[in-house]
């Protein structure tokens, strides 16, 4: 077995004690939804239902800070307010509570949500950047028209080509 | 020969260029057998009207020796007083029989016809009388003004009639000896390249003074029919005088007189002083040893040699055999048992060990040279300088560079390498280490050291070509484009290089041999505008070639030159990319073609070369360097943060998708609390 330098024993140190922190985290949300189901079963039976999209992102969103799955979660969580308030309008019992979550528009409406979201969460990006990417092209095409006039002007053509 | 008429031509006659402003040549009146061996023509006075003047017509690449002309010529003539010797008077540029450009160098003319045309047995007392004294008269003022005359033989000595003294002829127009025959010359002398024989001293005029008092007392040139290569090795063979006597008997006064002056060793020969006084001369007796013989012959390629002095002649003329000989130790050898002269033969050794022993680095060429030309001195100490098969004085270096640059012979390319790798080693330097004190007989001009710098010089500022004008301050310009020009001197070459330039357009008007002549001829300054010629082959910058042109016009030739102008004009991009300023060079165009058309060349290098405008192009262009850094770092900047742009966007688009929910989730959680 090769023999652990200082190094790797700085490193895994270093890493130790963000797992923990990780660890820590996920037992208190555990606690968290534990202590949902026993004191609040309807309810969560029908978050079960309804943001069972939102935990599966979390479970599989795999970037620091999870964003995807932080946004599918707001989607679902804000599509979630009123068939919740509708639970408890209704006296928070157990068969209201399975009558909901087995409504297909309220379901359905749910995880559309958690869709657009995630859809969201995809786009943006992708907006955002071709957006700064015109922006980039623009500042080139101006630098290279002025870098072309200064060139002609001076006679710097043979001495310095554009970069690129 | 008639003499020359004594009448200036008639006003009617064309006018003709003047050399010195003062002296025209008539190319239509030849004057046969007067110039020395030279074409001469009756030479007017057109300032003073002195009669009796003859114009030479000068070798392009064989000089008019300065020293002479100096001396005896010029303002110097009037008071110069030798009335036995052909003068010369002034030096400079005519049209020839040609049509194109020659050198003339006015002189003097004979008074008669020479010697030579009428040849015939002279009495002792004629020869006497009017032969020796006047000649060594002539050859005593020469002495005490530090020249020599080379020049004497039965062709180039005249006289008015019979009865009349003899006068010398013109010997100024070559370098010194250049056209003798070896009969006339000393064996050490004639064996040398023509152009390389040198001033030498005044004892080698003596010898030739001897011939021809032999030639006159014979009535007819000794050993006429054999070749120069032949006479040489007889005199060395036998001595002169018993080589040029030969059977014939001779009168016991002139044949004491004969043996003095026709000594092998110039120190042995009487001085012209003691020749004005022939009884004197002829019992001035100096013993002079003969060389010993040996007893059997050694024999170095196709010569037989029977004593050092033939053997030195025979190593000198044939490098290959001299030097497979002395390497073998047969030389050491013959010199030890043949001659028996030991110690000669342990000098030669040790030489030739020590030295054959230690090549010099990548140099074998060299090392050869010299190894022969270390043994030719040790054989015989009277012997020129000999390198690689090439003979000569070391102060006949400078003309036979001037020969090397005719082009017109094809074995001057080798001659020349030759001469270059004998400057490059200093050989003149090693040689004069061995002759001890006769070096300063004959030393060369300039000092071996300076010549190799002058060799190695960069560019066109060095090299061979300008050590011929360096040490030739005569030569004319010898660039391929001014072949029907004569110019001799800077005030010449402007003018020449315009009417060149009007006749072809030129590439460059200032090529190699001009930029070489220039070099040598002018002032520091128009060196180093020379030297900015650079060292790399092919054709120079015309901005280069415009500042020497500028330079010169400014020096030498103020009137406009409208031909180099139009070559200007043609170049005018190029020149004006000096600037790097695109509006600057467009500004100035219409004003550098504008000067360019009237011929003002100085005037258009000082608008080029002006400091305010290329020190503000010089700022203008370093900002705007700067600026085009700084854009080229702000597009690399651009090119080089795409994976960065990518992931701000995603962060950014994130953030986005995360604001749109949180917004959706906390206003439906305000309308659910508000019912």
């Amino acid at each position: 077995m090769a023999k652990r330098t200082p190094t790797t024993r700085a490193v895994s140190g270093a890493a130790a004690p963000q797992g923990g922190k990780a660890s820590a985290i996920g037992w208190m949300q555990g606690l968290a939804c534990g202590g949902l189901v026993a004191v609040l079963p309807p309810t969560a039976l029908l978050l079960g239902a309804l943001l069972g999209p939102a935990l599966a992102a979390l479970f599989l969103d795999r970037q620091p800070g999870k964003p995807v799955a932080r946004s599918v979660l707001l989607f679902a969580l804000a599509a979630s307010v009123r068939p919740i308030r509708m639970l408890w309008v209704a006296g928070h019992t157990m068969a209201t509570s399975i009558v909901l979550a087995t409504d297909p528009d309220i379901v359905g409406t749910a995880w559309a949500a958690a869709a657009a979201g995630w859809l969201l969460a995809e786009l943006t990006p992708l907006a955002v950047r071709i957006v700064l990417e015109a922006i980039s092209r623009a500042q080139a095409t101006r630098l290279l028209a002025a870098r072309a006039a200064l060139a002609e002007e001076w006679g710097l053509d043979k001495k310095a080509a554009p970069p690129g | 020969m008639a003499k020359p008429p004594t009448t200036v031509p008639s006003a009617a006659s064309p006018p003709a260029r003047l050399i010195d402003g003062q002296f025209s040549v008539d190319i239509t009146r030849p004057i046969p057998g007067a110039g020395g061996g030279l074409p001469a023509f009756v030479a007017v006075d057109r300032g003073e009207g002195r009669t009796g003047l003859m114009a030479v017509q000068v070798r392009r690449y064989l000089p008019v020796r300065p020293l002479a002309l100096q001396t005896l010529g010029g303002p110097a003539f009037a008071r110069n007083g030798i009335e036995e010797l052909l003068s010369p008077l002034a030096y400079g540029a005519a049209p020839a029989p040609g049509g194109e450009e020659a050198g003339f160098l006015i002189c003097e003319a004979p008074p008669g016809p020479a010697l030579s045309v009428s040849l015939r047995p002279w009495a002792e007392t004629e020869l006497l009388t009017l032969v020796l004294r006047p000649a060594a008269r002539a050859l005593d003022q020469l002495a005490l003004r530090g020249l020599t005359h080379r020049g004497i033989r039965v062709d180039n000595v005249f006289r008015a009639g019979v009865g009349h003294p003899v006068v010398l002829g013109c010997a100024w127009a070559t370098p010194p000896a250049a056209l003798q025959p070896a009969i006339a010359e000393p064996p050490y002398v004639a064996m040398c390249h023509p152009a390389a024989r040198g001033d030498g001293t005044i004892a080698d005029d003596v010898y030739a003074l001897g011939v021809l008092l032999l030639t006159l007392a014979l009535g007819r040139v000794p050993l006429a029919g054999l070749s120069e290569l032949e006479i040489t090795r007889q005199k060395l063979d036998l001595g002169s005088l018993a080589a040029l006597v030969g059977d014939h008997r001779l009168g016991s006064f002139l044949a004491d007189l004969l043996r003095g002056m026709l000594a092998e060793d110039p120190d042995h020969r009487p001085p012209p002083a003691l020749l004005l006084d022939p009884a004197a001369a002829r019992s001035r007796r100096t013993a002079a040893r003969p060389p010993s013989r040996a007893p059997r012959p050694i024999q170095i390629g196709d010569m037989v040699c029977w004593h050092p002095r033939t053997l030195a002649h025979a190593v000198a003329t044939q490098p290959e055999p001299g030097l497979e000989v002395l390497r073998t130790g047969v030389v050491g050898q013959w010199l030890r048992r043949g001659l028996g002269d030991g110690p000669l033969a342990v000098h030669l050794e040790e030489q030739i060990r020590i030295r054959g022993a230690m090549p010099l680095p990548d140099a074998p060429i060299e090392t050869e040279a010299m190894l022969l030309m270390r043994a030719v001195a040790i054989l015989d100490p009277l012997a020129p300088m000999c390198w690689d098969g090439l003979n000569l004085w070391p102060d006949g270096l400078g003309t036979l560079i001037a020969a090397c640059q005719d082009p017109a012979v094809p074995a001057n390319v080798d001659l020349a390498g030759r001469v270059a790798r004998m400057i490059s080693a200093e050989g003149q330097t090693a040689w004069a280490s061995h002759r001890g004190d006769r070096t300063d007989a004959r030393s060369p001009r300039m000092d071996a050291r300076q010549l190799h710098t002058l060799l190695y010089l960069p560019g066109p500022g060095g090299g061979l070509a300008r050590l011929a004008y360096q040490l030739n301050p005569l030569l004319p310009c010898t660039s391929p484009g001014l072949d029907s020009r004569w110019v001799a001197q800077l005030a010449e070459l402007l003018p020449a290089l315009d009417a060149a330039a009007r006749r072809e357009r030129p590439v460059e008007p200032v090529g190699p041999a001009v930029a070489g002549f220039v070099a040598a001829r002018g002032d520091r300054g128009l060196e180093a505008a020379v030297a900015q010629f650079g060292n790399t082959p092919g054709p120079v910058g015309p901005m280069a070639q415009l500042r020497l042109l500028a330079r010169l016009q400014a020096r030498y030739h103020p009137r406009p030159l409208p031909a180099l102008g139009a070559w200007v004009a043609d170049g005018a991009d190029q020149l004006l990319s000096v600037f790097q300023s695109r509006p600057r060079r467009i500004k100035l165009r219409p004003k550098l073609l504008e000067l360019a058309s009237t011929g003002q060349l100085t005037a258009l290098l000082t608008m080029l070369d002006d400091a305010d405008t290329k020190r503000n192009d010089d700022r203008d262009v370093q900002r705007a360097a700067r600026d085009l850094a700084l854009i080229d770092s702000v597009l690399v900047r651009i090119g080089r943060d795409g994976p960065a742009r990518a992931e701000q966007a995603r962060r950014i688009g994130q953030e986005v998708a995360a604001g749109i929910g949180l917004t959706a989730l906390a206003t439906l959680l305000m309308v659910a609390a508000l019912g």
